[in-house]
């Protein structure tokens, strides 16, 4: 059960992270832009990094490596995407598609907050139980 | 180890990630300005997606400002699935750039973007946009039904695909992407501070 959802989570953040990679990073730049939260190089920064951060948390929680650091990485991202569309719905900003998944899927705002909201909480069960989340894991192996 | 493997897979996704440039042809009839210029630029659009037509004012006026040291072309990208004048838009647009019209045509059809995006059928205002341009009204209605102008709407779309556009306005400044009016501004102060 836990090695499942952990699985589920890292794939969830693997898929939006290869999602946007895949794709010239100013379509995601694009997207940040719409949520008019950041100085211009910070968005561009946003662009180049942050897919590469979620691919990274992604595989370390599929291979279940250094499980308890990506949990936390997990939990800050999908937090950083709750706030950040949060306040874009609360703000009124026209946004058709969330700009999670880059071409792949598209979800809009209000999904992706409900989406978002319950991994946060499976990610808490999973660090809350880490010794059943590490099992068939890398991280089981080397200890 | 681990730090080293992650390094790899990331410059290697960088490079086995790297798209085409978008090369500029300097033949093309939906093309204006100095073919000299230092900064060229092609822009991908959907005449229907309102970010586009605001793109479309956006470089007007910036033309109008730098009319030697910019060249810009136009292509086609019809989000077709989003915008339901998308295709028949670009036919008109298409059509009029064989008549050496298109720049005519643009400047009435993209001021009035929210008015026959309404519409069931764009084609009467469309047609009287055509007339007042002066545009042949035979020749636009061969062109219309002959797939010689659908074909090169849906080339230029899948060669945008190919360079990685996905969404519009897209434009390449000098072969370098930009997605959207706020990187075009930025990217342009950088030739024009």
């Amino acid at each position: 059960m836990y090695t499942i959802l952990r699985i589920v989570i890292g794939s969830i953040l693997l898929v939006s992270g290869l999602g946007k990679l895949l794709s010239p990073y100013q379509n995601f730049l694009y997207v940040i832009q719409a949520y008019q939260l950041l100085p211009s190089w910070g968005e561009v920064l946003t662009a180049q990094i942050f897919p590469w951060i979620e691919l990274i948390v992604g595989v370390f929680l599929l291979i279940g490596l250094w499980t308890w650091w990506s949990l936390r990485g997990a939990l800050i991202l999908f937090g950083i995407f709750v706030v950040v569309v949060g306040q874009a719905l609360l703000r009124r900003l026209p946004l058709e598609s969330c700009g999670c998944f880059g071409e792949w899927i598209h979800l809009k705002p209000q999904t992706v907050i409900v989406l978002d909201s319950l991994s946060i909480l499976l990610t808490i069960l999973l660090l809350r139980g880490l010794s059943q989340t590490k099992k068939f894991s890398l991280d089981s192996y080397f200890d | 180890m681990i730090v080293l493997v992650l390094v790899g897979l990331i410059v290697g996704g960088k490079v086995f990630l790297a798209h085409p440039k978008a090369e500029i042809n300097l033949q093309e009839a939906r093309a204006k300005g100095n073919p000299q210029a230092r900064v060229k630029i092609v822009e991908y659009i959907d005449f229907q997606c309102p970010a586009c037509a605001y793109g479309v004012k956006f470089l007007k006026t910036f033309f109008d400002k730098h009319p030697n040291d910019v060249y810009i072309q136009v292509r086609y990208f019809p989000l077709t699935n989003m915008h339901h004048h998308a295709m028949i838009s670009a036919l008109y647009s298409e059509c009029a750039a064989r008549q050496g019209k298109f720049w005519a045509l643009d400047d009435l059809m993209i001021p009035q973007q929210q008015q026959w995006a309404q519409l069931i059928s764009p084609e009467p205002v469309f047609k009287a946009m055509a007339t007042q341009v002066g545009m042949d009204i035979g020749q636009l209605n061969n062109c219309l039904v002959s797939d010689d102008a659908r074909k090169v709407i849906n080339n230029e779309k899948s060669v945008g695909q190919t360079l990685g556009i996905v969404s519009t306005p897209t434009y390449f400044i000098n072969n370098k992407m930009v997605v959207g009016v706020k990187s075009l501004d930025d990217a342009l102060k950088a030739y024009f501070p």
